[in-house]
């Protein structure tokens, strides 16, 4: 942040009388003056302009640290379900899907039409990510299933994909940015700023559908089964595990995780075809500190970053924050080059 | 098998007997054939001249694709109409159309391939001031004169332009001129910029903040990248002060920042304050009810019942030369919103370098530099050719000038002007004289 000169700096030194404003002495270590709203006691007192300007300085920085913090959290798990996506197809297909932004994109751009038509963003959040799935699944059985044991090819492959969707959209969709208006619209005070009661709620269901991913993964036949491919292949195909269904599967749900993400994040930020490019390189920053197959590690890393982008960007313009983030996964890659909670 | 059957085909038309009368028969059905088709109605058959060829490259894909789809429909149509009217001195005009794809590299090299390949002998479009840069070098090795879409760095006409370069609309200084002051008395003397982290971004803070910090006003300035999509942590840096917010993003940032403002509560205590080219081709209702209040500097009204009475008769005409309706949306498709105050700039340079060729005699590149001085002297009246009023060129700098305005989102989501300046306030003194340059 440049500033060509500081809104605070030439606050006048006259002397400000706040009449009733007393003093509680519970609060008495705090100097007088820096934060008059915790004085509820008795005696009347003056503030002096200085202290004032202290004063919001104070609480404009505590704000600020409470939104920095909040935000993180919301955007890492937001992030989170992009990642998780991503690295499950990375786990158990060993398929770096440089689709995976385009398939957040697409969430996002079937929502849109989809609430044109119902004009309910709750149908669109359990429609567009079942559409996104089947296009993973014609992608998965039409395209990778006959190149997944080559990697590069893979990654041409889905670059390709990339940038075929992309294109569809445009020519579809066009190229104007459009929105979808968040279904709850209240805001809540905090400190000088609001917050959107909206972005709480996508941080509960994201927390929601990670939960239920676990239980999935878990406690169920298909995760049972995926969790055994993962382990050893060719032990799991000698068992009659269908690793070719499992595969399948795997890639539909982590084209349709990142639909749910797509969905999630529109109501934020604005739909459009570009939306999944910038996205996609976090969400391999977030694979690569998670460590590459720990879903879990994927969870942890994307609040970390997000966390340390957000507090960071108290200190230094947003944009070096990002920096941070690098800085971050480059430390992690030095030390522990498998990601922080990988094997 | 194929072979063979070819080479029996081959035989058979050898073998063919031709008598004498076939071959007259034959050849006076050719010769009287010949001389009818000159009759035929053809176009452009005004002698022997070829056609004059226009390139045009503009951002269709990859980024601000709402810009590149309205500058290369306007420009298609402006082309439509100089043909029908005749064609610039008896000549058919041609386009050829490119991709910039947003990409300087790429671009540079399509322009290259419009001068050696397609032959263009001028070229027009592109809003991106990165790939005008890119391609200054080849305007000026091949003498090309190159017309500005809609790139809005300041200097671009000025210390880094070239001779060959030509912009009849608008950019960052021009809409500082244009707005600062108003903004000033009405709005508030305490500014944050939050703006775009690359030139244009850059040159709006620039511009408008000397301004207010002249004028004794405070000035703090945000920079985000352009792609930024959560703009929390950079809103809550603004100064608890600040009593006008000035934003300028492009495409869905442009959306973000005008939302995001209002959902953390910013504006109940300042006023939002931006260029249009923020929201180009995006409607009102795409922004939707958190840009009510907002305030614009349009170099055009979007909406025809805000264009001034004077030019209302030309507008409507070119609107529907353009297919774009009276509230600013695509005909057939209004779901589409207008590039209202920068499309223009393409429905002009066609008319602008007819002018020119006619007043210079211009038949090929060996007199371009008198065409660019003519172009570059044209005082336009507001007509058919040029909907948005008088547009003064200046052939010092190659910079043309034109009425700007201040808008309000009202709470019907229209942009509502306030207020018309005019060219005249705009005018700044030229940094360059390219008349020694070319």
């Amino acid at each position: 942040m440049k500033l060509h000169s500081n809104i605070h700096d030439d606050i006048s030194l006259k002397q400000f009388v706040i009449p009733g404003l007393t003093r509680n002495p519970a609060f008495s270590w705090i100097p007088a003056g820096v934060y008059p709203v915790l004085d509820t006691g008795q005696e009347s007192r003056v503030l002096d302009a200085t202290n004032v300007a202290v004063y919001k300085r104070i609480r404009f920085v505590i704000s600020n640290l409470a939104i920095a913090i909040l935000n993180g959290i919301v955007w890492g798990l937001i992030m989170a379900l992009i990642a998780l996506g991503l690295n499950m197809i990375f786990g158990l297909l060993h398929i770096i899907n440089m689709a995976h932004g385009a398939l957040y994109m697409l969430g996002a751009v079937v929502a849109w039409y989809l609430i044109e038509v119902t004009g309910s963003f709750w149908i669109a959040l359990i429609i567009a990510p079942l559409c996104v799935g089947a296009i993973g699944l014609i992608i998965e059985r039409g395209l990778i299933r006959t190149i997944e044991d080559k990697p590069i090819t893979t990654i041409i492959c889905t670059f390709g994909v990339m940038l075929a969707v992309q294109q569809l959209v445009l020519m579809i969709f066009g190229g104007s940015p459009r929105r979808i208006s968040p279904p709850v619209a209240y805001r809540f005070p905090l400190f000088e700023l609001q917050y959107p009661a909206m972005r709480i709620m996508i941080a509960l269901i994201s927390i929601v559908l990670m939960i239920g991913l676990w239980i999935f993964l878990r406690k169920t036949k298909y995760g049972l089964w995926m969790r055994a491919v993962v382990q050893d292949r060719e032990m799991a195909v000698g068992l009659g595990i269908p690793v070719n269904k499992v595969y399948m599967w795997t890639f539909v749900l982590g084209s349709a995780l990142a639909a749910f993400s797509g969905v999630l994040a529109a109501p934020i930020v604005s739909v459009e075809f570009m939306m999944g490019r910038d996205i996609l390189i976090m969400a391999f920053i977030i694979v690569i500190v998670g460590g590459m197959g720990n879903l879990g590690g994927s969870v942890l890393a994307a609040i970390m970053i997000s966390l340390i982008q957000g507090i960071g960007s108290l200190f230094v313009p947003p944009s070096i924050a990002t920096v941070f983030a690098l800085a971050f996964m480059i430390l992690v890659l030095m030390f522990r080059p498998q990601g922080l909670f990988g094997e | 098998m194929v072979e063979k059957k070819s080479k029996k085909k081959v035989e058979g038309i050898l073998k063919k007997e031709i008598s004498r009368r076939d071959f007259i028969k034959t050849t006076a059905l050719g010769a009287a054939g010949l001389s009818l088709s000159s009759w035929a109605p053809v176009p452009f058959t005004y002698g022997a001249e070829p056609p004059i060829k226009i390139g045009m490259f503009n951002e269709y894909t990859v980024f601000a694709t709402e810009y590149g789809y309205w500058l290369g429909k306007v420009g298609k149509a402006a082309i439509a109409k100089l043909n029908a009217e005749g064609g610039i001195a008896k000549r058919k005009v041609e386009l050829v159309d490119y991709d910039t794809k947003a990409n300087p590299a790429w671009s540079a090299s399509m322009f290259k391939k419009m001068i050696l390949e397609d032959k263009a002998d001028m070229i027009m479009g592109s809003i991106h001031s990165g790939v005008h840069k890119a391609c200054f070098p080849l305007a000026e090795q091949y003498k090309i004169p190159f017309f500005s879409g809609g790139a809005m760095t300041y200097e671009l006409t000025g210390k880094d332009g070239i001779p060959y370069y030509i912009r009849n609309h608008t950019h960052a200084r021009t809409q500082a001129l244009a707005g600062w002051k108003w903004g000033f008395d009405n709005l508030g003397k305490k500014w944050t910029f939050l703006v775009a982290d690359y030139a244009w971004g850059h040159s709006l803070a620039r511009e408008f903040g000397s301004r207010i910090v002249a004028a004794g006003g405070k000035t703090q300035e945000i920079r985000a990248p352009q792609a930024t999509q959560d703009f929390v942590p950079y809103l809550q840096k603004v100064d608890p002060d600040t009593e006008v917010l000035f934003t300028a993003f492009l495409g869905s940032a442009a959306l973000g920042v005008l939302r995001q403002t209002v959902e953390v509560g910013l504006h109940k205590r300042l006023q939002r304050y931006t260029v249009i080219c923020c929201t180009e081709g995006i409607g009102q209702e795409v922004v939707g009810k958190e840009s009510i209040g907002a305030y614009y500097i349009e170099y055009h009204p979007r909406h025809f019942d805000q264009v001034p009475k004077e030019l209302q008769a030309y507008d409507k005409a070119y609107r529907k030369a353009c297919g774009v309706t009276d509230d600013g949306r695509e005909v057939g498709n209004p779901k589409v919103t207008i590039a209202g105050s920068h499309m223009w700039s393409m429905w002009i340079y066609p008319y602008m370098i007819k002018l020119g060729i006619e007043q210079t005699g211009w038949k090929d590149s060996k007199k371009n530099a008198d065409l660019i001085n003519a172009i570059c002297s044209l005082k336009l009246k507001a007509g058919p050719w040029c909907p948005v009023g008088d547009l003064d060129m200046r052939v010092q700098d190659h910079q043309g000038f034109t009425d700007h305005y201040i808008s309000k989102v009202e709470p019907d989501l229209k942009l509502k002007v306030l207020h018309r300046i005019p060219k005249e306030n705009v005018m700044y003194d030229p940094e360059i004289d390219f008349r020694k340059m070319l």
